[in-house]
């Protein structure tokens, strides 16, 4: 197992970044770290994604006069440029709900939260 | 003790999925079955099928034009978001005069100097799209940051003077509209909602094509992200 | 060589990874955030995908740090 772990270490980086992530969701009681934490989730996430479509010794897919075949697949690529703008639209908004909470509840952490009510 | 108990069940999911990865394909294997189907086709006859030289362009701009479509209405729901829950039941606008705590001067003046240049590349970047790396997103979000760090030096009055006021809404909602209107010129055109022109011989038509698209999205892009930081920076 | 330089530059990323959640001043945190975007754009890039490259260095450092920035002046600076 070791053998093909080395030989997919891409893969298993971004499981690790993903679970370092949601550990952070889960265990910290801090509404910002919790959203810096699904922002690592979000880019291990695209990381294994575009990490699936890599050729040894690939290229980047744009034809022209210096362009040599094999090229890297250019679909996962595609898939992740609209993954990125949609990660960026909800940080922003939950951002700004964060910023909301705190000017009506006078604090941000999820335990006193819970205790405010 | 809560810390404890979740570090020991994420290590216990880590050990099937690194399992489960160590029996994919292997990395960099050109074999692999996400390549040899549609990924073949697109990379042979993407460039003449589609008008642009860059693939990843080429596909997210003609054949995947409806996904890049629904990334923009995304990105426009976000700031009408943003703004009703940060501007509904707020008093009125205090107006800023100058930043509270200027930065030197030294800040001001590269800012100052190197602000055109800026503002050349990524309009470079937005028009070079279907060549080279870049495209229509990436020059975008370079434009917003550019008005991003305008308004740290030169105070929020001043760099909101770069979007006219009357012109703002409509520059906001120029992404998804130029997808509407592109795709009901395809609807009449070609007779598929997002269709391309498909005259065999002008490749040129299809690149015009493309370059429109990708200028509605850059210039949406970069007024949706100014407007984000304007809104949310606003609070006191 | 360039496998060395690979595995140096995953490790670097995970430790950035840690260091963002394992520390307690928000600010730092944001900054060291920015800094893993940057060493991802790179990863990206040595694998053949300019594009998404361009669009997380763009992204990653222009637009999501600065949103965290603002909700820090706005909000508080340390956790508890």
């Amino acid at each position: 197992m070791i053998n093909a772990l080395w030989n997919n270490l891409d893969y298993a980086a971004s499981i690790v970044l993903f679970l370092i992530g949601l550990y952070a969701v889960i265990a910290k009681d801090n509404l910002i770290k919790k959203f810096m934490g699904l922002n690592i989730m979000e880019t291990a996430i695209f990381a294994f994604i575009v990490a699936l479509g890599v050729v040894d010794g690939g290229d980047a897919p744009i034809m022209g006069e210096g362009a040599r075949a094999p090229f890297t697949n250019p679909i996962p690529q595609a898939l992740i440029l609209t993954g990125i703008v949609v990660a960026v639209s909800t940080t922003a908004l939950a951002l700004s709900l964060v910023i909301r909470i705190h000017k009506q509840c006078g604090t941000i952490e999820a335990d006193e939260l819970r205790e405010l009510e | 003790m809560k810390k404890a108990l979740v570090s020991a069940l994420l290590i216990l999911t880590a050990i099937p999925l690194l399992l489960a990865v160590g029996q994919l394909p292997p990395h960099g294997s050109a074999k692999s079955p996400a390549y040899e189907h549609v990924s073949a086709y697109y990379l042979e006859y993407g460039a003449e099928e589609a008008g642009a030289e860059n693939i990843v362009t080429d596909v997210i701009l003609n054949y995947r034009g409806f996904d890049t479509n629904g990334e923009v209405t995304v990105i426009f729901t976000a700031l009408a978001a943003v703004m009703g829950v940060l501007l509904l039941g707020r008093e009125s606008r205090h107006p800023v005069e100058q930043p509270t705590y200027p930065p030197s001067i030294v800040v001001r003046f590269i800012v100052r100097l190197l602000a055109p240049f800026i503002a050349m590349f990524a309009i470079y970047v937005i028009l070079n799209g279907h060549v080279s790396p870049g495209g229509g997103f990436q020059g975008g979000t370079i434009l917003g940051a550019l008005a991003i760090a305008l308004t740290l030096v030169l105070g929020e009055n001043e760099a909101r003077r770069l979007i006219p006021e009357g012109a703002r809404p409509w520059l906001q909602a120029a992404a998804p509209l130029t997808f509407v209107g592109i795709g009901l010129a395809g609807l009449t055109d070609v007779g598929v909602y997002l269709g391309f022109p498909t005259v065999e011989t002008l490749t040129w038509v299809r690149t015009m094509w493309l370059l429109m698209l990708e200028i509605g999205i850059g210039l949406g892009g970069a007024v949706i992200i100014s407007s984000i930081f304007w809104t949310m920076e606003g609070e006191r | 060589m360039s496998q060395v330089f690979d595995i140096v530059l995953l490790l670097l990323l995970i430790t950035c990874a840690v260091a963002v959640i394992r520390s307690k001043d928000l600010l730092a945190a944001a900054i060291i955030f920015s800094a893993y975007s940057l060493i991802m754009c790179i990863i990206w890039q040595l694998r053949g995908a300019p594009d998404v490259a361009m669009t997380e260095a763009a992204v990653g450092a222009g637009v999501t740090t600065v949103l965290f920035l603002v909700t820090i002046s706005r909000t508080v600076r340390r956790e508890k």
